[in-house]
């Protein structure tokens, strides 16, 4: 009786115990389920929040394509279109001399001189064409104030790295020195062949690279001016000067040939002048001190032109440059008087040596460190190093020019020091000397106290191009 | 000695003849088109561009590159309006084309009337995709409004397949509901179950089945066709919704472009060549319903069966669908909130 009392309790308690575990197991199936449902709805909020912040990321690199860019440097300040099609930027330049003359009897004043101060707009607009607009605010001699102007203002159309046209007011194609920038000259100052090239002249250029780049080629047309002027923005006459120039860099694309960086070219021009514009207003040293100038009743009448084989070469840290010009003019000396035609001719020599290593460049050392007393590191250094000579067509006087008050030749030497203390900023000191010759008939004594004595002029400048 | 007076005209006549050298020899002309389309259409055009250009080079001689853009469809007609240079645009609907004329005089107010079938070579409507299996059992529209769906459907604001897709829903429940109220209700339901808004019909594909999020995406029907080509139809499954909307994505040439460009000749022939037998094979191959009565016998098999309504017949037309429901302050506005 008890047993079955018993079993019957066990057996109740067996059933109540396999029936609450099947209630547990149900339970923990439902938990899992819920768990499961759980992890599911959080994993799909992360997918979507990673997904709105992967849209995010696609909007905001959308908008940086089409915002534009804004770049301050070494090359000045640019505000450029997204597609890089549209541009415009702002350089400068701004050079400080300090000029001073030794041995000369105190003839020509020490003084510092604001060499050059201009402001640089340039733009590219539908990626083809291209302006440039210079006002120049520095003073160009260091004996008279300079008016500001216009030094150049041109379009640019490129239809192919093998043909671009250049309209307006820009360096006439002729002089390889006068071609190089003003900020990156071996000197200072230019040598006395730069004197017998144009400056800057308006007209209109084709030129292009061709051959693979071997070749460029450049030939314009001109209002003409005389040798070493600018163009005063209009012409005293109705001919036209024809402007052209070939250089050949042969072995450009030879990496590693010794003769990739030669350079050698001719250039030439051609015209017509029919004023007194079409000569020089006047010769001038290295030190800008007035070697030579025409009679003021001197006017042109008849051709001019001009041949310049000119050559350039860079090997690593070296580099040297070679321009001779030979100039003619046809001039009589007052209206009615007898035409003769005159040929003046120069010729330089220049070298340079980056002594810290960078390459030497057409377009500019370029430190590969910065001037930093602090770090230690002290920017680029270049000796430099250039002979150049000018000699005035003996036929020159007396009737075209004063025998008594001009040289009819100069011989020139230099030796600089530039420090390049970033590729902005630049030290550059210069040190030469002049010798001057003097046609047969000119006196003893000079009648101008500059020529008197040698020129030994030391110059230093300083200046920030960007 | 010699008068060389006349060498600088020589000299000019010299620098006209490099400039003549510098252009490419008469003959053989390399074209290049800008086509601005939608967003689920780049498999369609890589196909019809390739086959254009054959066809182009075989009658002209010419080179004919068509370079495409894709994007939401609004946002492609704003980028357009903005000054990006399109040959032609190939855009979602009509509306989106409309506003080059109207923000910037780009085409004719009458530029649907140039092409046949009011210049929509092809067409379209709006079907669901689900995960294999259908798991949330999603059989008709009425579906998507249950809570705890989530609904991928791109941005109406920037999308013109989102647009078709609003308005498939609108006036599915608005049959269904009898209102323009139920309507309202229905589908601001709905959009409180999207959890992301793509810019365009391409992006929501990718949220859908790259990301694998949402229940269910409203879609072109050649995407959903396109996904289940790409993906494998063991991964999603398409839906036949029992009320949808006929979907005639336009094209056109932009005028005032191809007339600066020079390039009006081979856009006009580019998008007559929509409608070639050729044109609308590539159609049915890529998904969309042919126009031609011989392309669309060949593929029917390949579209289900959906009754379908035109805009034109529920809503008056794009403009005011636009004005109504997708311009600044308009129902959509109203009824989604961020």
């Amino acid at each position: 009786m008890l047993t079955k009392k018993y079993a019957s309790v066990l057996l109740a308690f067996a059933s109540l115990a396999v029936g609450s575990s099947g209630r547990l197991a149900a339970a923990s199936n439902d938990e899992l389920q819920a768990l499961r449902e759980e992890i599911q709805q959080l994993e799909q909020k992360l997918r979507v929040l990673e997904r709105k912040q992967e849209l995010k990321d696609d909007d905001a690199a959308a908008a940086a394509k089409t915002a534009p860019k804004i770049t301050i440097g070494d090359n000045g300040f640019t505000l450029a279109s997204a597609d890089a099609a549209n541009s415009i930027r702002l350089r400068g330049l701004v050079q400080l001399d300090s000029r001073i003359f030794f041995n000369d009897g105190g003839v020509v004043n020490r003084t510092f001189a604001l060499r050059r101060a201009r402001l640089i707009f340039e733009g590219t607009f539908a990626k083809n064409y291209s302006f440039q607009i210079v006002p120049e605010f520095g003073g160009g001699s260091a004996t008279a104030a300079t008016t500001p102007g216009i030094l150049d203002a041109n379009l640019g159309i490129k239809i192919s790295p093998q043909l671009q046209f250049k309209i307006g007011k820009f360096k006439s194609p002729v002089g390889l020195e006068l071609l190089q920038s003003d900020s990156w000259t071996f000197f200072d100052e230019r040598s006395v062949v730069s004197l017998l090239v144009p400056n800057r002249d308006l007209g209109i250029q084709a030129s292009g690279d061709v051959f693979h780049s071997t070749l460029n080629y450049t030939v314009g047309v001109f209002n003409g001016v005389a040798d070493g002027a600018t163009s005063t923005n209009a012409d005293f006459d109705n001919d036209k000067d024809v402007v052209g120039r070939l250089f050949f860099t042969p072995l450009k694309n030879s990496a590693g040939s010794a003769l990739q960086g030669l350079g050698f070219g001719i250039a030439g021009s051609f015209g017509r002048e029919k004023t007194a514009s079409g000569h020089t207003s006047g010769f001038r040293t290295d030190g800008q001190q007035v070697l030579f100038s025409y009679l003021p009743t001197v006017i042109d009448d008849g051709q001019s032109w001009r041949v310049s084989p000119q050559l350039d070469y860079r090997y690593g840290s070296f580099g040297l440059m070679g321009e001779y010009v030979r100039s003619t003019i046809n001039v009589r000396p007052s209206a009615t008087g007898v035409k003769t035609e005159l040929t003046n001719k120069a010729g330089q020599l220049s070298l340079g040596y980056v002594l810290t290593g960078e390459d030497s460049s057409y377009a500019g050392v370029v430190p590969a460190s910065n001037f930093d007393f602090a770090a230690g590191t002290w920017g680029a250094f270049e000796v430099v190093a250039r002979v150049a000579n000018l000699k005035i067509d003996d036929n020159a006087f007396p009737t075209f020019a004063s025998t008594a008050t001009n040289a009819d030749k100069v011989q020139t030497a230099g030796l600089g020091l530039n420090w390049y203390l970033t590729k902005t900023v630049a030290l550059k000191i210069d040190y030469y000397k002049a010798h001057f010759g003097f046609p047969a008939a000119a006196p003893a004594v000079s009648g101008a106290q500059v020529l008197r004595q040698d020129e030994n002029a030391f110059i230093t400048r300083f200046q920030v191009s960007f | 000695m010699k008068s060389f007076r006349h060498l600088p005209f020589l000299s000019l006549s010299l620098l006209g003849t490099l400039g003549f050298l510098a252009v490419p020899a008469h003959g053989q002309k390399t074209i290049e088109l800008l086509n601005v389309s939608y967003d689920p259409t780049r498999e369609l055009y890589v196909d019809f561009n390739s086959a254009f250009a054959k066809y182009w080079q075989a009658k002209t001689g010419d080179h004919v590159t068509v370079k495409q853009s894709h994007g939401g469809s609004g946002k492609q007609a704003r980028a357009v309006i903005d000054g990006l240079q399109a040959d032609v645009v190939t855009l979602a609907l009509a509306g989106d084309i409309d506003a080059l004329y109207d923000f910037a005089k780009l085409v004719p107010q009458d530029w649907q009337k140039r092409l046949p079938q009011n210049s929509a070579p092809y067409t379209s409507t709006i079907v669901l995709l689900v995960r294999k299996g259908n798991p949330k059992g999603i059989k008709d529209w009425d579906d998507l409004v249950k809570p705890g769906l989530s609904v991928i459907t791109p941005n109406p604001k920037t999308s013109g397949g989102a647009r078709w897709n609003y308005l498939a829903a609108w006036e599915y429940a608005k049959r269904k509901g009898g209102s323009e109220d139920a309507a309202k209700q229905f589908v601001a339901a709905l959009y409180k179950n999207v959890p992301v808004l793509d810019s365009g019909a391409r992006g929501s594909t990718t949220t859908f089945v790259q990301r694998g999020i949402g229940d269910v995406l409203i879609s072109w029907e050649n995407e959903a066709f396109l996904a289940l080509k790409e993906f494998g139809a063991d991964q999603f499954e398409i839906v036949v919704p029992s009320l949808s909307i006929l979907a005639e994505p336009p094209v056109t040439v932009v005028d005032k472009v191809v007339k600066k460009k020079g390039t009006e000749a081979v856009a006009r022939a580019y998008l007559e060549y929509l409608y070639s037998d050729e044109g609308q094979d590539i159609a049915g191959r890529n998904f969309y319903r042919p126009r031609s009565p011989q392309a669309a016998a060949k593929y029917a098999a390949q579209f289900p069966q959906i009754a379908l309504f035109t805009i034109d017949e529920a809503f008056g037309g794009w403009t005011k669908a636009q004005k109504t429901h997708f311009a600044d302050g308009g129902v959509f506005d109203q009824i989604y909130v961020k």
